[in-house]
């Protein structure tokens, strides 16, 4: 615990409870609001630049195979039309660093190639001088294949079994003697189709040349710096050279932290067109330019003891990946450290089909993990006859078993007492079909989440203005999370203004850098680099007052001064600039060491996933936890399934603006209403494709999906994980909504649905 | 030749604007590429997420399912035009109740629901549910929009 978390939580207490919309913990309105119901936010594809040029892909029919040939001699007449790229005519790249910092090669790159890996892959991008004249002219190219056998989906025969992950095993005591002799054990497998992030702005960009070796992107991006690294290695221009922009990001859920290929071959045609060219990713190409969550398929054994403690937790998890690259959808995470017991073994097996490679969507890992882990538990509850909260107490993990830590702060044991209090738990009746309202069943069920904390330094830069305003920058980015706001709170605080005095500037690669605004870390590291260096910036002042020859304030020998509300002691802070002929203070401070990490190599630090610390690095096991209380409606005739009511409890630790935290917990639950009942990518096995790629077909809930939500914060500060006792908001809320959803069907129906969405034909069926 | 352009004369948010485009170009098209008014958003063009709604002759219609040329004659009201001075109150009613969070389909739930409260079709919360649904908001905001057009709603009675 650092005293400068102590000074925070004291002044806290003095001011931020009183709500007067100043500290952190306040509910203060999300400061971009104003900007985004008046329509005046500018997302990355609003820029408007002189001249642009228009792109427009053409994507592959086949889903394995070669491209014999491509017929751009139709297109090419077609008016408007300014260059057509193909795999025959883009110039090579060379071949960019992946995430861990490590090149796979040191060729060239090829963003469009002859070999097909998938149904959808760019084959070909057409660019007009109108968006409409490339659309018209993209449909006159002509693409001819080689078609070869297509592996579809895990599920096709041809599929195989894939190869281990060793990294992923997991294990401790001897999990198959003890199941062998469990007294009570069941064994089930529990499945998640393809998913699909579908933030509502699509992706896309807009590149543009300043000279040969100067390119500025506008793109949405969760990871300035990271995406900034691979255009810049894919031209071979230097680092600085690169300039990312992106203010807001019109939702992303994992899906816009890296750069495309759609985004090389914008930037390639921007460099031969010499103009400003936009690519805007169509709808149903966001299904197959970049990916959403692998299918995941998890065979889980329980072993008990007749009174429903575990004995032994056995899990074999295997997920889809392209085959020409391995994502890891870690199934062994919440399952390894969700309940205690003496005997555990997990593997995971990756599998590769022909799909465009899979990605990060909310919660990776942890969110299909938590699917197994957490309707097996309901159903060792109902085998043995415990009540399903009374399983989940029993089997309360007061430690971490895997890395043989404490937990760094676990509420959970408090988050499942406030939600069964608020849901009315006590007065559930225990056997399925026991619970009706005319033709519908009533089904309650309940289910856990958990995220682990990821910590990266962050860095930022605090300016104290002449008027009193303070500014902080940071590379940093907002989705929708709210860290313009509670970075905006966070200097606010540590400098008594108003939070309307202070102006955050945020996702600009020129600006001070971040790390990837992904895991749930993103808003919790700056608001600890962004409070250090207001802090540090409020010193240098109050240095500056005592100690400088011109000062005003130097004849009163004090040893502080208080600074607030624009002034320092009684002298209005402009005043005292202009009498020290300055204008403005600025520092910049990073958290390297609160971390306790090297501050030698930024670059490599935010560029790469490589600059993190671990979960557990500390002594502690830091997580965010959750409890979710479901009530369904199936309609008993038709099987249609309605969730009507949800209570939910978090243990995030200190929350630091609850309002924000509120609505990012709602919306992850009900992306987890959307995993559990209606989200499918749907192969067509004869053609390897996924058919439902537009939004009146891959169904995400509207409105009318999406009943009362209450939302409940059991969480205490947390300092073993964070300096300020944050933990990750962000991705727990959707992890253990489909099981809550699951088990409350089977509550409803005596159904027992393991494999994901719960459609109705699985319910009549 | 049928692609050659046509030449316009659009009323968007009280303004006579005048434009030459291909007659394929949509309304969507034309508000953000031409005029610069962003704040109209495309998160399908194909009818199917709710993002692109203005209003024409005061009723909720898809920008991007509707040509430019379909509107001459007609008055189209954005967000832009919606609250020029002093916000609307479901403008402010969203901002209060943090009826979003990454914005990008606030501008065509905000159209929606102005439109959806003057229909007569927010008198309960499963009625807004209902009649807001053809807005998507991937990012979940829908109890925080239900709880906001209540308010405006009340407000206007
Ligand atoms: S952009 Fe018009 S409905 Fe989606
Ligand atoms: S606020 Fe992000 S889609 Fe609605």
């Amino acid at each position: 615990m650092t005293p400068r978390s102590d000074v925070l939580t004291e002044s806290r207490t003095k001011r931020g409870d009183a709500g007067d919309g100043r500290a952190l913990g306040a509910r203060i309105t999300r400061v971009d609001g104003l900007a985004k119901v008046r329509g005046a936010a500018t997302y990355s594809l609003e820029h408007r630049p002189a001249d642009l040029a228009h792109a427009v892909l053409v994507g592959s029919t086949i889903a394995a195979g070669r491209v014999r040939r491509v017929d751009q001699s139709e297109a090419e007449k077609a008016p408007g039309v300014r260059l057509i790229l193909t795999p025959d005519t883009i110039p090579a790249l060379k071949t960019a660093s992946n995430w861990l910092g490590e090149r796979p090669s040191e060729g060239p790159y090829h963003a469009l190639t002859h070999e097909i890996g998938f149904q959808g892959q760019h084959v070909a991008a057409v660019v007009a001088d109108t968006l409409e004249q490339a659309v018209e002219a993209a449909r006159l190219v002509t693409i001819e294949y080689d078609v070869a056998p297509a592996v579809a989906d895990l599920r096709d025969s041809r599929a195989g079994a894939g190869t281990e992950v060793e990294a992923m095993t997991i294990a401790w005591g001897d999990a198959e003697a003890a199941l062998e002799a469990a007294p009570a054990k069941i064994r089930r497998e529990y499945t998640t189709p393809r998913e699909y992030n579908v933030p509502i702005e699509p992706h896309g960009l807009i590149a543009e040349w300043q000279d040969e070796d100067h390119l500025t992107i506008w793109e949405p991006s969760q990871w300035i710096a990271g995406m900034a690294r691979t255009y810049a290695e894919w031209f071979e221009i230097p680092y600085e050279n690169l300039r990312m922009i992106s203010p807001y990001i019109g939702g992303g859920f994992g899906s816009k932290a890296l750069a495309y290929s759609y985004g090389a071959i914008a930037a390639q045609a921007a460099k031969l067109l010499g103009r400003p060219v936009k690519l805007a990713v169509t709808r149903p190409q966001t299904f197959t330019a970049y990916g959403g969550r692998a299918e995941t398929r998890q065979e889980i054994a329980l072993g008990a003891t007749l009174e429903g403690k575990l004995l032994a937790i056995h899990h074999r998890a295997a997920n889809e990946t392209s085959t020409t690259g391995t994502w890891v959808e870690r199934c062994g995470g919440t399952i390894a450290i969700m309940y205690a017991t003496p005997n555990f073994s997990s593997k995971h097996r990756v599998v590769p089909v022909n799909t465009v490679l899979p990605s990060a969507f909310r919660a990776p890992g942890e969110n299909p993990s938590a699917w197994g882990i957490e309707s097996a538990i309901d159903e060792l509850a109902y085998e043995i006859g415990l009540d399903p909260l009374a399983i989940r107490l029993l089997n309360y993990a007061e430690h971490d078993h895997q890395a043989n830590l404490p937990w760094s702060s676990r509420q959970l044991r408090e988050a499942f007492a406030a939600g069964a209090e608020r849901f009315g738990w006590s007065k559930r009746s225990p056997a399925p079909r026991s619970m009706r309202a005319g033709s519908q069943l009533i089904g309650w069920g309940v289910a856990a989440g958990t995220y682990p904390m990821r910590r990266t330094p962050g860095q930022a830069i605090v300016r104290l203005l002449a008027d009193g305003a303070v500014e902080v920058l940071s590379a940093a980015i907002d989705m929708g999370q709210g860290t313009y706001t509670i970075l905006a709170q966070t200097a606010a605080e540590a400098l008594a203004v108003p939070v309307e005095r202070v102006a955050v500037r945020l996702g600009d690669s020129s600006m001070p850098w971040a790390p990837v605004g992904g895991g749930s870390q993103l808003a919790n590291l700056m608001v600890g680099a962004v409070h250090k260096a207001a802090l540090a910036a409020r010193d240098e002042l109050i240095g500056l007052a005592l100690n400088d020859p011109k000062s005003p304030l130097r004849h009163l020998q004090a040893n502080t001064l208080p600074v607030g509300d624009g002034r320092i002691g009684d002298l209005e802070i402009g005043a005292f600039l202009a009498a020290i002929g300055r204008d403005h203070i600025e520092v910049l401070r990073d958290t390297f060491a609160e971390n306790g990490k090297s501050a030698d190599d930024p670059f490599k630090t935010y560029t790469t996933i490589t600059g993190g610390r671990t979960t557990t690095d500390n002594g502690y096991s830091a997580h965010s936890w959750c409890a979710h209380f479901i009530e369904v409606r199936v309609d008993e005739d038709f099987g249609t399934v309605r969730v009507s009511r949800v209570v939910s409890a978090f243990d995030c630790g200190r929350i630091f603006n609850p309002k924000l935290a509120e609505s990012q917990w709602k919306g992850g639950i009900i992306q987890g209403i959307g995993q559990a009942l209606l989200e499918e990518g749907v192969v067509d096995r004869r053609h390897g494709r996924v058919i439902n790629n537009n939004l009146g077909d891959y169904l995400i809930p509207t409105n009318a999906d999406v009943p009362d939500i209450e939302v409940i914060s059991v969480g205490v500060p947390d300092f073993h994980a964070t300096m300020l006792g944050g933990k990750g908001v962000g991705e727990v809320p959707i992890v253990g909504v489909a099981p809550a959803i699951a088990n409350a069907v089977f509550h409803a129906t005596g159904k027992r649905i393991r494999d994901l969405p719960i459609t109705l034909d699985k319910l009549i069926g | 030749m049928p692609n050659a352009a046509i030449s316009l004369r659009l009323q968007i948010n009280g303004h006579l604007h005048d434009l030459t485009v291909e007659p394929r170009v949509t309304l969507l098209d034309a508000l953000r590429e031409q005029f610069g008014l962003t704040g109209t958003k495309k998160g399908c063009d194909q009818g199917q997420c709710g993002a692109c709604t203005v209003h024409v002759d005061g009723q909720r219609v898809l920008a991007c399912l509707t040509l430019a040329a379909q509107v001459e004659g007609r008055t189209v009201t954005t967000i832009e035009g919606l609250g020029e001075e002093a916000l609307h109150p479901v403008q402010a009613a969203f901002l209060e109740h943090d009826a979003f969070q990454c914005g990008y389909c606030t501008p065509g739930q905000i159209m929606s629901a102005v439109a959806c409260i003057r229909e007569g079709h927010a008198g309960t919360d499963d009625e807004i549910r209902e009649y807001m649904s053809g807005n998507l908001c991937r990012c979940g905001a829908y109890p925080n929009i239900v709880a906001a057009i209540r308010q405006a709603a009340e407000a206007s009675r």
